[in-house]
């Protein structure tokens, strides 16, 4: 084993008072060598964030430090004054955050926010050295860049500029917080080689924050697996995703997305959703951006077709244009036969009943000022159902779902995230519709959630014989439940195919860099392992 | 009810003061059984003198029952003139926030003209050219103030419609009005019932100035009135001013605490940074 | 890409002109209105009550309004009576609007610009010192403080002012913007001046400054749980850093925008001020147009401090163009 870099005993961070449990963190152990990749996996809640605030002295006044000791190169980190702590911060420790849009002051020039780094801590700093680092995370035109406020830059751009704050005066320890976790997947995967290569070449330790196996399998030498604050295995990455020993780890593993093995579903002959040529422009500033280019779709009765692509793609675009929420600027959607781009409002109405919508968010898409039972009435009442009926409805409908009907006179903001999905898919199947689109629904969810959610959409779809069409921008969730895949980039489908066919053997080199891209595909696949192992 | 009190002491102290001074209105006409333009004995009486517990103005009126009396203005003018400009608030920034587009350029020009002239001023010219009175005042007062409510309405609305809850209604096949009635209106009220009690605050401000310039509707005794009266006469009697601008200060910080307990209780999720 | 936005100023900057501009003729448009929905003749409106002015001034009146003419052709009259800066005359004081107006403007503005300086720099420095650190003492009384003067009617300020440092203290003169019996030249005027200011500036600031406190308290704890905040702290920066160098300067954007929108209120404020320490200036001359009824000069004077808040709203904006790369569009 390397060196021992940062050691961790016992601690135990508390939470506040109207917390669902006593401490956030508790009697957690670890430790770190140098140049090693620990990573810390757990699900939201799970208190692996805090370990890595509490290591940087950035915790919240509302959550102290209970008990144990932090240890970095021997130094005490528990026990310095803010002043010195301030010093070690930048320099011995740099941290990269979970948000790269907001992670940089707006007012600031590039240049000057990581000229910073050197002030604060007395050391002169020349525009060429800036520039190294900007070469340094793969950043173009350097001498550009350090003139260029935040906002100009992409995302990924952006935490790249963090990274070179945060490896500026070549720090021992790199904290990274779900540094990928809002970045599109090609992005990610650049950001985890980056990452990966700065550990190499200067021989920095990292500790790695996600909730994501893949990335996991992806980047980490060791794996600490952290459940409602406490550490439930630790090991080497190969035994942990390999061998888990814990129930808890396992569970998780298992809950990673897979594609489907079983035999592929005859595909029907009637199309009950076709589009063609669906255009859509938006005018950004003075610019035109194409979000749907000459979009054509076949959907056929009970299928399900998947939509994969990263953020800009215009996928949700298509989702919306469908459902009437955006209107196209031309082409045809035609719904059984009927051309639903020429229906006015009143007559939309009755196609409402037959094609619903599912939402991402699930803490976004309930109102919540309406209990849980007018929510779902909602759709029947507006189409004439007595209130009566429709609240016989709402509780049919939550039963199917898998909550109990007592939940009607409940508020929204009383379930968790898992369960508020249920209640939107209740609401979306209240007046029995025939097609669902879903965008992208288990996007928000922790990963054991989400395989629940798709399980029951899964089990939903056979039951009654719904067709699909399955927005999402994790090509492994769409290989689970997809019949098809269609691979969406800039406003245009550049590749469409049964979803085995285009997994083994990806045609267009944008679905091959996105496949690629999957973390944990490339270093051999996670999930096979998850096969094995559930 | 004691941990409420804790919780939202601002708010409590608010709403008592407020209670208090419309106790105060109610009980005027019993306390002070007679017209505050009355002159009731001797002038520049000062407070606690027999028959004068606040003193007496330059004609020996009382100003106790003008403080009294003038509490029904206060709280008439503040109260009606925030309604109405509600009311002109809430219809022109929803129609702005839901319909969008040239109607949503149109009705923010519109609040942005009478946001950024000097509408003080434009209240004294329309009080003044319709001649003084309770209803030019309200007229005035709700004229110059309904902008910022629009505003509010507006920007509640066009997030709103972004949220998801709110087009899952619309993929429902709700209509627009009742997704306007149930859905849209409770969740942009909020900060609308804040703004009000702030607004109510302001119209206070705003009528106690008109009447201190001489613009108050001469049948009715106000605060205002009396400042100004005072004014000219402050070296004899400070307290035919000092007095009933003392009322207003109460009665306006009254509204301002209500209005900013609103805010904590109803938004929680400021509630734990912003109370001390 | 900063070099676009050079390029973009100058079109941007007519831009806002050009809004402005429409603004004045909404306003000029207003005016005309209230002359001709105020009940009775207009003249008679213009003139004060009718019973004052004789028959000939009013038969004058209406010619000049051509109120025989068609109510579409009168405005456009009117219009273009304003645009080449006829305000028409003062009954009362039968001198020419606009040379009255421009003659009492730089009292209100030596007023009006030294208080909004003031209290601008004061509220922002107290709402920075309250933000440090919530709910503790320092807080608790600057909150307090500002929560009693943003209650406070100005003119009730400005007569305890009054009552305090000239009547019972006799500190500090209450009347008048110099000392009129004793003609002073050079500093010793300047000094007169200022010593006239103080009550008055005072009177008006502390209002303001209530304002300025609470949003810059608000907008400093606002700006602190942002992520970039923590971004600096974990690169090392000292607290006083964060505070001046990045949490300031993000909280004064709203800060811009408020002192915009609140010029406006500045004349309103000037009006009860000047009212108290008759002080030569716009709001002075209102109240007296307003004792004799003097309808047009009033509607003048609504003009013009109309076309001096607009410009000032022009500079916040070009301030906020300065301040925040982010804007590209106004």
């Amino acid at each position: 084993m390397t060196c021992k870099l940062l050691a961790v005993e016992q601690l135990s961070i508390g939470l506040p008072a109207y917390a669902d449990r006593a401490q956030a963190v508790s009697k957690v152990s670890f430790s770190l060598g140098e140049g090693e990749i620990l990573c810390v996996v757990g699900e939201s809640g799970s208190g692996k964030s805090m370990i890595a605030n509490s290591i940087m002295g950035l915790l919240s006044k509302e959550l102290p430090v209970l008990g144990g000791r932090i240890e970095l190169q021997g130094i005490d980190l528990l026990n310095q004054t803010p002043a010195q702590l301030r010093i070690l911060r930048g320099s011995r420790m740099g941290m990269v955050f979970q948000e790269p849009m907001a992670a940089l002051n707006p007012l600031m020039r590039i240049g000057d926010q990581i000229a910073e780094v050197f002030q604060v801590h007395g050391i002169a700093c020349s525009q060429e050295r800036v520039a190294d680092l900007l070469r340094a995370v793969n950043l173009p035109d350097p001498e550009v860049l350090v003139r260029v406020y935040p906002h100009m830059l992409s995302g990924g751009q952006r935490q790249r500029v963090v990274i070179a704050m945060a490896i500026a005066l070549e720090p021992s320890l790199l904290i990274a917080d779900e540094p990928t976790t809002a970045l599109d997947v090609t992005t990610q995967a650049q950001i985890l080689k980056l990452i990966r290569d700065i550990q190499r070449r200067r021989n920095t330790g990292v500790l790695f924050i996600t909730h994501d196996f893949g990335v996991v399998r992806e980047i980490a030498d060791r794996v600490i697996v952290m459940k409602d604050g406490e550490l439930v295995e630790h090991g080497s990455a190969d035994d942990v995703l390999e061998r888990p020993l814990h129930d808890y780890t396992k569970k998780l593993l298992a809950a990673v997305p897979r594609p489907n093995m079983d035999a592929p579903r005859p595909r029907a002959d009637r199309a009950i959703l076709q589009a063609s040529g669906l255009r859509k422009t938006y005018w950004r500033g003075s610019k035109e951006v194409a979000a749907l280019n000459d979009i054509s779709l076949d959907l056929r009765k009970g299928e399900t077709i998947g939509l994969v692509g990263e953020s800009g793609s215009g996928k949700s675009t298509l989702a919306r244009t469908i459902v009437n929420l955006v209107t196209p600027d031309s082409g045809e959607i035609r719904f059984e036969g009927t051309d639903l781009r020429s229906l006015s409002r009143k007559q939309w109405k009755p196609f409402r009943k037959r094609i619903q919508f599912l939402f991402q968010d699930p803490f976004e898409s309930l109102d919540p000022r309406r209990t849980v039972g007018d929510i779902i009435s909602d759709g029947p009442i507006a189409h004439g159902t007595s209130a009566a009926e429709a609240r016989a409805i709402a509780r049919e409908k939550l039963q199917l779902v898998g909550l109990d009907p007592s939940a009607v006179v409940r508020w929204p903001h009383e379930f968790s995230g898992g369960q508020r999905q249920r209640i939107g898919i209740a609401r979306a199947l209240a007046m029995n519709a025939e097609l669902l689109i879903a965008d992208e629904p288990v996007s928000a969810l922790d990963v054991s959630v989400q395989a629940q959610i798709l399980d029951l959409l899964e089990g939903l779809r056979d039951k009654l014989g719904l067709s699909m069409l399955f927005i999402t921008h994790d090509m492994r969730v769409a290989a689970q439940i997809c019949d098809r895949i269609a691979v969406m980039k800039l406003g245009e489908i550049v590749e469409e195919a049964p979803a085995r066919e285009l997994l083994s053997n990806p045609q267009h080199p944008y679905t091959r860099m996105l496949i690629a891209s999957v973390p944990g595909l490339a270093a051999g696949s996670v999930v096979g392992s998850a096969m094995e192992t559930s | 009810m004691r941990s409420f009190i804790r919780r939202y002491p601002r708010m409590v102290i608010g709403a008592s003061i407020i209670l208090a001074v419309i106790c105060l209105a109610i009980a005027a006409p019993i306390l002070f059984p007679f017209s505050p333009w009355e002159m009731r004995g001797a002038p520049f009486e000062p407070p606690g003198s027999p028959g004068f517990i606040l003193g007496s103005d330059a004609l020996g009126r009382d100003i106790a029952a003008g403080l009294a009396h003038g509490t029904w203005v206060s709280l008439l003018i503040g109260g009606v003139s925030t309604l109405a400009s509600l009311g002109i608030g809430i219809s022109l920034g929803a129609l702005a926030g839901y319909v969008g587009g040239r109607v949503d350029d149109a009705v923010m020009r519109f609040a942005e003209f009478f946001q950024t002239i000097p509408s003080f001023l434009l209240a004294i010219l329309l009080v003044a050219i319709f001649r003084p009175s309770i209803f030019s005042i309200i007229t005035a007062i709700a004229l110059v103030s309904w902008p910022p409510v629009a505003r509010v309405v507006r920007a509640e609305f066009l997030s709103l419609r972004k949220r998801e809850f709110v087009q899952a209604a619309e993929v429902l096949g709700v209509s627009h009005f009742r997704i306007v009635w149930q859905t849209l209106l409770p969740n942009a009220l909020p900060p609308v019932i804040v703004l009000g009690s702030l607004m109510v605050a302001n119209a206070v401000l705003t009528e106690s100035a008109l009447s201190f310039l001489g613009l108050g509707d001469a049948n009715w005794m106000s605060w205002g009135f009396l400042v100004g009266s005072g004014r000219s006469v402050i070296r004899i009697g400070w307290w035919i001013s000092v007095l009933p601008g003392v009322a207003i200060v109460i009665t306006v910080l009254g509204l301002n605490l209500l209005g900013e307990g609103l805010q904590t209780w109803l938004n929680p999720r400021l509630s734990k940074r912003d109370l001390p | 890409m900063s070099s676009n936005r050079l390029q973009a100023m100058p079109r941007l900057i007519g831009w806002r002109v050009l809004k402005m501009a429409a603004m004045v003729l909404a306003i000029v448009v207003v005016n005309f209105l209230l002359i001709h929905a105020a009940p009775g003749d207009p003249a008679s409106a213009i003139a004060g009550q009718s019973g004052q002015a004789d028959a000939e001034f009013m038969r004058q009146l209406r010619e000049q309004f051509g109120l025989d003419k068609p109510l579409p052709l009168q405005l456009w009259i009117y219009i273009e009576r304003v645009l080449t800066l006829d305000l028409g005359v003062s009954h009362r004081l039968q001198r020419p609007i606009l040379t009255v107006i421009f003659e009492r403007l730089p009292a209100t503005l030596l007023l009006t610009g030294t208080a909004f300086l003031i209290a601008l720099a004061s509220g922002v420095a107290l709402g920075v010192r309250a933000a440090r650190k919530p709910g503790g003492i320092a807080d608790t009384l600057i909150m307090g403080g500002s929560l009693f003067f943003y209650a406070t009617p100005l003119f009730l300020v400005g007569i305890v002012l009054v009552l305090v440092f000239g009547v019972w203290l006799n500190w500090l003169p209450t009347f008048g913007m110099e000392t009129v019996d004793m003609p002073l030249q050079g500093i010793a005027r300047a000094t007169d001046i200022a010593r006239h200011a103080v009550l008055p500036v005072i009177t008006l600031a502390v209002f303001y400054s209530a304002v300025y406190v609470r949003l810059t308290r608000a907008s400093m704890v606002e700006v602190s749980s942002y992520p970039f905040i923590k971004t600096a702290r974990a690169k090392g920066a000292s607290e006083t850093r964060i505070r001046w160098v990045h949490m300031l300067r993000n909280a004064l954007l709203p800060v811009i925008t408020l002192a915009g929108i609140q010029a406006g209120h500045l004349v309103g404020g000037s009006i009860l001020v000047e009212t108290v320490f008759a002080w030569p200036g716009i709001g002075s001359l209102a109240f007296e147009a307003l004792l004799a009824r003097d309808y047009d000069l009033l509607l003048g004077i609504f003009l013009c401090t109309s076309v001096v808040v607009l410009t000032f709203n022009l500079l916040t904006d070009l301030v906020y163009l300065a301040f925040d790369p982010r804007v590209q569009a106004l």
